[in-house]
């Protein structure tokens, strides 16, 4: 193959030509990589998405069903009487049949009540608007406890929203566990903690706000710090966040009374693959009396990262086809330019007799010689500029995902339950500030693969072998004669 | 060997030929020029019998095979060899590459042979270390040996020179016609030369002057 040993010679030979072409391609080429890798990224980002973000399917009692209920009880009654909503309480045996169920990973029970101190000085806040209900209007409350201090009973604080999404966190102790359960031990904040001089392992007393309001000594396990924004009991009505403690939800439910043993306000249930959250929730409302519970879905930290991710794939997408659109007008343009100047050559093989297309192989080895190493440099560089553009996208994407979040989904600051108004822990009131949390936190991790390589490297050999294919034009047209004699 | 029968040629008109009706044979171990003014056709008459064109009429033979049938690309590839006025080497190689290309791409029965390239580069007066330079850094006429070894490297039985001397002093044109006449006597080849100089003309076993759409043989 004669033409190899010409490719190189000419390739060799004519150094800053090569160079210069070596830099255009790899300009191209590391657009067409970052685009390459903005699109992979973006994939295993929303793969990644389904593992981290999750969804969850919640089990509470049917409101809707509850005022239908309570209108056409009105109706029926007379003036004098007011009406009034009764919430059913979950049953624990139904959730846990719902548990069961495939797909589900994890379930946090939630029972929220309220207790007066006794031992103890609750934090004031300076608004005056503690001692209210601290039911918000975002929460399943459903118990009319009155007490000074909320109390969140849960399975683990650890599968609460405000832990989960690292609003809250334990600085001292432990948290709650499923081995609490039936214990009196308590999480409580640190604000509280330390205006009481408290610490893990301390006895306090509390006493119930409703029923035989008895004395009820409860051992500090953990104490844990609070954002400012994160509060379970925020509303207008409600105490001060720090008054807030954490239990297992089998004391939350003596403190409300014995019929309210084997109950909960909510169940969340964890679905481990967000994609199949719909199932879950049709599978789930066939173990339940849909007319006294409901069962809602939020896979919105899902569906934001989905969003999100799939506007910086398709933006990746005309990346790559623009870039290799124009790469290949370009290097035709040169490789065009460059066999017009090499007419007297190609006149000069045909006269030898050598084939057309061993003329035009010619010029594709020496552009596939430069591709090869515009590939290779592109390989470096395109790591680099996918980083850059990515990030770029990501942030751009994300604030434009958060803010469509934000006004348009249950659970975002500006509706019932969003933020500085959520009363309930657990309900599908206060979801919304970890969907954007989360949302925000996605990256791309832009990694140059041998995939990633191998795909620029056929783009490469596509972008080579188009230039070549419009630039052959004049080659095959091309008279011996009236570039030789002439 | 080559014969020419009714070859007539025109760019445009038909009643404008540049000659018409040419009945010429050419035989090796002969060398003959072409002579005539510019613009009478000579080198048009020579594209035609290099095969870098197809006559408007009449046939070109060789060895009483019509080009036609032998086919242009492969009979410039295996049976002629060209020497232009320009030397036309390859600008980017060394004139050892220049000839093991040639050799490489006509299939020559010493192709991929170094030695006999620079062997034949050297009876031409250049150097092994003149080989290996790139060929721009040669003078007009060691570029023209270049050329002219180039076509011996490659073998074939007809080699036509449009104006080989054009561009080369009194020596080396001299020079430069010795070694076609070699090719043509020792060699036993058909060497036709298209050249306007006398001088050069007169060396050669044969000469034919186109004039008035005709050749003449002068001698």
């Amino acid at each position: 193959m004669n033409f190899f040993k010409r490719a190189w010679l000419n390739v060799w030979a004519k150094k800053g030509r090569s160079v210069l072409l070596i830099l255009v391609s790899s300009a191209i080429l590391m657009f067409v990589l970052a685009g390459l890798l903005i699109r992979s990224a973006a994939v295993k980002a929303t793969d990644q998405a389904k593992a981290d973000v999750g969804a969850t399917v919640t089990l509470s009692a049917n409101r809707q069903a509850a005022f239908k209920k309570m209108q056409s009880s009105s109706s029926s009654s007379s003036k004098s009487s007011r009406p009034k909503m009764t919430l059913t309480p979950v049953k624990l045996s139904d959730a846990t049949k719902i548990a069961k169920l495939s797909n589900i990973s994890s379930y946090n029970v939630t029972s929220s009540t309220s207790v007066n101190a006794k031992s103890y000085d609750t934090v004031s806040t300076s608004s005056g608007l503690s001692g209210g209900n601290s039911g918000g209007p975002g929460g399943m409350k459903s118990s009319t406890s009155t007490g000074d201090t909320q109390i969140d009973g849960v399975t683990s604080t650890s599968l609460a929203t405000d832990f989960s999404s690292k609003q809250s966190k334990i600085t001292k102790g432990r948290g709650i566990t499923t081995a609490d359960k039936n214990t009196n031990h308590v999480v409580i904040e640190k604000d509280l903690a330390s205006q009481n001089n408290l610490t893990v392992g301390d006895t306090i007393t509390v006493k119930e706000a409703t029923g035989s309001k008895d004395k009820v000594k409860l051992k500090i396990v953990g104490i844990y710090k609070a954002s400012s924004t994160s509060s379970s009991s925020a509303g207008p009505m409600s105490t001060d966040p720090a008054n807030t403690m954490y239990t297992s939800y089998t004391l939350a439910n003596t403190f409300k009374g014995s019929k309210y043993a084997g109950t909960a306000d909510s169940v969340t249930f964890n679905v481990s693959n967000p994609a199949k959250v719909s199932s879950v929730k049709t599978a789930g409302k066939k173990l339940i009396n849909t007319s006294k519970y409901a069962l809602s879905t939020d896979d919105s930290s899902y569906q934001t990262v989905k969003a999100s991710m799939s506007n910086v794939k398709s933006f990746a997408n005309k990346i790559v086809w623009l870039v290799a659109i124009a790469g290949t007008i370009i290097l035709a343009l040169i490789v065009i330019l460059m066999i017009r100047e090499r007419r007297f050559e190609i006149g000069v093989l045909l006269s030898l007799g050598e084939a057309r297309w061993k003329i035009v192989a010619q010029f594709f080895t020496e552009m596939l010689m430069v591709i090869v190493v515009a590939v290779a440099i592109a390989g470096a560089g395109g790591k680099f500029v996918g980083n850059q553009l990515g990030s770029q996208l990501v942030s751009q994407s994300a604030t434009t995902t958060q803010t469509t979040s934000t006004t348009g989904q249950p659970g975002g600051s500006g509706t019932p339950g969003g933020s500085g108004m959520k009363g309930g822990n657990g309900g599908p009131g206060n979801m919304g500030q970890s969907t954007n949390t989360k949302a925000a936190k996605t990256e791309l991790d832009v990694s140059v693969s041998a995939v990633n390589l191998a795909e620029l490297g056929g783009f490469g050999l596509a972008i080579t072998f188009l230039s070549i294919m419009i630039a052959s034009g004049g080659i095959l047209r091309l008279e011996p004669k009236k570039v030789l004699i002439s | 060997m080559l014969k020419t029968q009714g070859l007539g040629y025109w760019y445009q008109d038909k009643d404008q030929p540049l000659f018409q009706d040419i009945n010429l044979e050419f035989e090796v171990g002969q060398s003959c020029a072409i002579l005539g003014h510019s613009g009478t056709g000579k080198t048009t008459f020579l594209s035609l019998i290099a095969g870098l064109d197809k006559p408007k009429e009449g046939d070109i033979l060789l060895d009483d095979r019509s080009l036609k049938k032998i086919g242009l690309t492969n009979y410039r590839r295996h049976d002629v060899s060209i020497v232009f006025q320009a030397y036309n080497l390859f600008t980017y190689m060394s004139p050892l590459n220049n000839l093991l290309t040639a050799m490489a791409i006509t299939g020559a029965e010493h192709a991929g042979d170094k030695d006999f390239a620079l062997k034949t580069l050297n009876d031409l007066g250049i150097s092994a270390d003149l080989a290996t330079r790139n060929v721009q850094h040669l003078s007009g006429g060691q570029q023209q040996r270049v050329a002219i070894a180039r076509t011996m490297a490659c073998d074939a039985q007809l080699v036509v020179a449009d104006e080989p001397t054009g561009n080369l002093d009194e020596d080396n044109t001299k020079e430069v016609i010795e070694q076609f006449q070699r090719i043509a006597h020792d060699r036993q080849k058909c060497v036709i030369i298209v050249t306007h100089e006398p001088d050069v003309a007169d060396q050669c076993d044969h000469q034919y002057r186109l004039e008035n759409k005709q050749f003449t043989k002068l001698a």
